[in-house]
């Protein structure tokens, strides 16, 4: 059967200090985006941020423990069984763990849209690797990502990323180019992208827009 | 709290019956659009989920909110407390049964490769509760809401058809299987027609054996 608790499923520390507990993934599940969440070093359960750029609906409901959710600028605080339905995708949405044990399922997706596995997952996997050096394994994980998702701007630049600290100058060069063809904003973002010092001076490096 | 979003405990959602079980109708509730979202509560030794598969393309994932559950799935059998999560893929039996009084387990589906289209068993079976409890214009509301909703979705019809039949209106029922059935160009009912005990009491009619054709 597959079935595993949430205590026993992959921990992925995040840069803002959450841990996220790819549910989707481990199951594969192909039908609806899910994922869990549990505090890390900040606390934090479910980043701020809205639905804007994707246009999903989402809700999030307590595993366990105790939450305070910012939804829209008010505060609530949600216990086991409770949950937020965001459905407007514009709103912005936040939450952080109250006891040390809380847990948050989330549940998203477009309306009238088929699922789409998002490029995220992908790459929410690789930054560990990539933050402890692991690049190989990064960058295994980003062409995975890129097989899924081809021509997906962020996953390109991700790739770079890992390429161009790897010491992998002209894959770097090339994935860059192709992430701001994907994305043409990306290139403001690389101009001041740590990830690129190695290769900037490169006369290829796209310039900024 | 603005309008563009909800908060809800499961605790305060009214339950209906449905197949022996204890159906919290989130989606029904809430109006969530990208996927079915369901829970089901159960005492001690009473049933959570109902027996059934899903058809082809069909995913489900049980989380156990609280209390614990024992899961039975195609031929395997497993206890999940609080915190575990269950994958079952489709045209898989799956049931599971409360260990614990107060047990809640969240429910959640979607077909892989198309868009959540809600054929709304959800709210039927929430009409359905209301229909048994002497609520028939409550009932009835709602599948007329359904029907509002989605004029062009033949299954919101046919859940319309077995609201009426059920009722005993069967002139009412007819003409909402009627418009099921024209709608339905795929003929995903003709299932349904042959075996949902729903419309057993129309079978015996001579109107209903067009339907059988």
């Amino acid at each position: 059967m597959n079935i595993v608790h949430i205590d026993e499923l992959e921990e992925i520390e995040l840069g803002d200090g959450f841990v996220w507990r790819p549910v989707r993934r481990h199951f594969d599940i192909l039908a609806f985006g899910t994922n869990a969440y549990t505090p890390g070093a900040t606390g934090r359960v479910v980043e701020e941020h809205t639905e804007r750029r994707f246009e999903h609906q989402e809700m999030y409901l307590v595993l366990r423990g105790r939450v305070l959710f910012t939804v829209d600028g008010d505060e609530h605080e949600l216990g086991t069984g409770q949950l937020v339905f965001v459905r407007d995708p514009s709103i912005r949405r936040g939450a952080v763990a109250l006891t040390d044990d809380a847990a948050v399922l989330a549940v998203g997706g477009k309306p009238g849209a088929a699922h789409e596995v998002s490029a995220w997952e992908y790459e929410f996997v690789a930054f560990p690797h990539l933050r402890a050096g692991r690049y190989d394994e990064a960058e295994r994980l980003l062409y995975e990502a890129l097989d899924a998702k081809p021509g997906n701007g962020s996953v390109l630049y991700n790739l770079a990323c890992v390429e161009a600290l790897a010491g992998k100058h002209d894959a770097a060069i090339d994935h860059l180019s192709a992430a701001v063809d994907a994305e043409p904003q990306l290139a403001e973002l690389a101009q001041t992208d740590e990830d690129f010092v190695s290769i900037r001076d490169d006369p290829r490096f796209p310039a900024a827009p | 709290m603005s309008e563009g979003y909800t908060i809800l405990s499961l605790d305060e959602v009214e339950h209906v019956p449905h197949r022996g079980s204890n159906l919290i109708p989130v989606r029904h509730t809430l109006g969530f659009e990208p996927a079915g979202v369901n829970a089901w509560i159960a005492d001690t030794g009473g049933q959570l989920i109902p027996p059934h598969e899903e058809d082809s393309g069909n995913e489900e994932l049980y989380a156990v909110v609280r209390g614990r559950a024992t899961f039975a799935v195609g031929e395997e059998s497993a206890d999940a407390p609080a915190g575990s999560l269950v994958y079952v893929p489709p045209e898989v039996h799956r049931t599971a049964t409360a260990e614990e009084d107060g047990t809640i387990v969240f429910a959640v589906g979607g077909t892989v490769g198309k868009p959540f289209n809600a054929g709304g068993w959800d709210s039927f079976a929430v009409a359905d509760a209301y229909r048994q409890s002497g609520r028939l214009d409550e009932g009835r509301a709602i599948m007329e809401q359904l029907i509002a909703a989605k004029p062009g979705y033949w299954a919101v019809h046919y859940n319309a058809g077995c609201y009426e039949a059920l009722g005993g209106d069967k002139d009412a029922a007819f003409v909402h299987l009627r418009h099921a059935r024209e709608l339905d160009s795929e003929g995903h009912a003709a299932p349904y027609f042959l075996e949902d005990v729903d419309l057993d009491p129309l079978r015996d009619d001579p109107r209903f054996q067009e339907f059988l054709a």
